[in-house]
């Protein structure tokens, strides 16, 4: 019974992320072409993508690498644009008890849309979370395969318009999840912020700072009401995803 | 060889970044606990403006994509919908008239 449970916990985090795929697909193969025309191996490619697995990072290494950037760019770069998942963890830490064997298996497979679906929805467990990482992970490693073999025969998601899909996505997981005031104010106030800081700031940057200072609004805001330290707060929001 | 330092590096400043938070266990103060609460709605927010734009000078249709998933993510409260609306929306406001 608690198999079953475990098994189909996994398979509806695994499915959960399905729609994404059509936005995984374009954005692998689009790397997988860069990092080609960069002159990198299949091997490397393919190393980035299963040992990284962070496609902005990976783009921009790419990218960096074929400019002739010294490695200790690309590492500082990458660290720049990742250095959000600290945040990922944190929350993640406070609403999901993980072993210690957990830990580090959640933790590499870690992303934006995995972290979303456990936040946002009421489940939350270490089969559902992976079954959400390892969704993305096996598409993004597949993708990154086929655009290598397929080479330039391969459209740009932006031609096709598919990049639209990760904001339509993070959009379905912020709407659920604004109830009071407060929240609408920091949902409003992060998304104006994040879209000026884009305009100054590389990368994952404005994405870091705007999670620090939205949560920091939010706090303030919430000052005087008590923390809800329940494992499952709230939620309408269970439904969502 | 400096391509698989390279890449050493990168593995380690992204897996550490992703473990950090994790592996952090400790009793946090109110204020904390309310931080991280607003944590997934600053962050999924800052994750949708910066990238609705676009590069295409599409934003108007992007932007109209977006608030009808919006309302499909407020009534439904499903993913999949939110996602299939926005798309169907802009790929038909694509098509040159």
């Amino acid at each position: 019974m608690a198999r079953a449970d475990t098994n189909t916990a996994f398979a509806r985090g695994f499915w959960i992320l399905a729609p994404l795929w059509l936005g995984v697909i374009p954005f692998g193969l689009a790397y997988a072409v860069s990092a080609r025309s960069a002159g990198l191996s299949l091997l490397q490619t393919q190393a980035l993508s299963a040992l990284v697995f962070a496609g902005s990072a990976q783009l921009s290494a790419v990218g960096l690498l074929a400019a002739g950037a010294a490695g200790i760019e690309i590492v500082l770069t990458t660290l720049l644009l990742n250095v959000r998942h600290v945040l990922y963890g944190l929350s993640l830490g406070r609403e999901l008890r993980l072993t210690r064997r957990e830990r580090p298996v959640a933790a590499f497979f870690l992303t934006d849309e995995a972290f979303g679906v456990v936040a946002a929805a009421g489940e939350r467990s270490f089969p559902f979370l992976l079954g959400a990482e390892l969704s993305l992970f096996m598409m993004w490693n597949l993708a990154t395969l086929g655009g290598f073999l397929l080479g330039a025969a391969i459209p740009d998601p932006e031609q096709l318009g598919v990049d639209l899909i990760f904001p339509l996505a993070f959009l379905a997981l912020v709407v659920p999840l604004v109830r009071t005031r407060a929240e609408l104010l920091v949902a409003l106030t992060s998304g104006a912020l994040a879209f000026g800081l884009a305009r100054v700031l590389p990368g994952g940057l404005p994405i870091l700072l705007t999670g620090i200072g939205g949560s920091l609004l939010g706090a303030f805001l919430t000052c005087g009401t008590p923390a809800d330290r329940s494992i499952h707060p709230d939620d309408a929001a269970r439904e969502v995803a | 060889m400096s391509f698989w330092l390279t890449l050493g590096g990168m593995v380690a400043v992204t897996f550490g970044s992703r473990y950090a938070g994790l592996a952090l266990r400790a009793d946090l103060p109110d204020f904390w606990v309310r931080f991280l609460h607003f944590v997934p709605i600053a962050v999924f927010a800052s994750l949708v403006t910066p990238s609705l734009e676009g590069n295409q000078s599409e934003w108007g249709i992007r932007v109209t994509a977006a608030a009808l998933a919006a309302v499909a993510a407020w009534r439904t409260c499903q993913l999949w919908v939110a996602v299939a609306v926005g798309m169907g929306v802009f790929w038909l406001l694509r098509i040159p008239f």
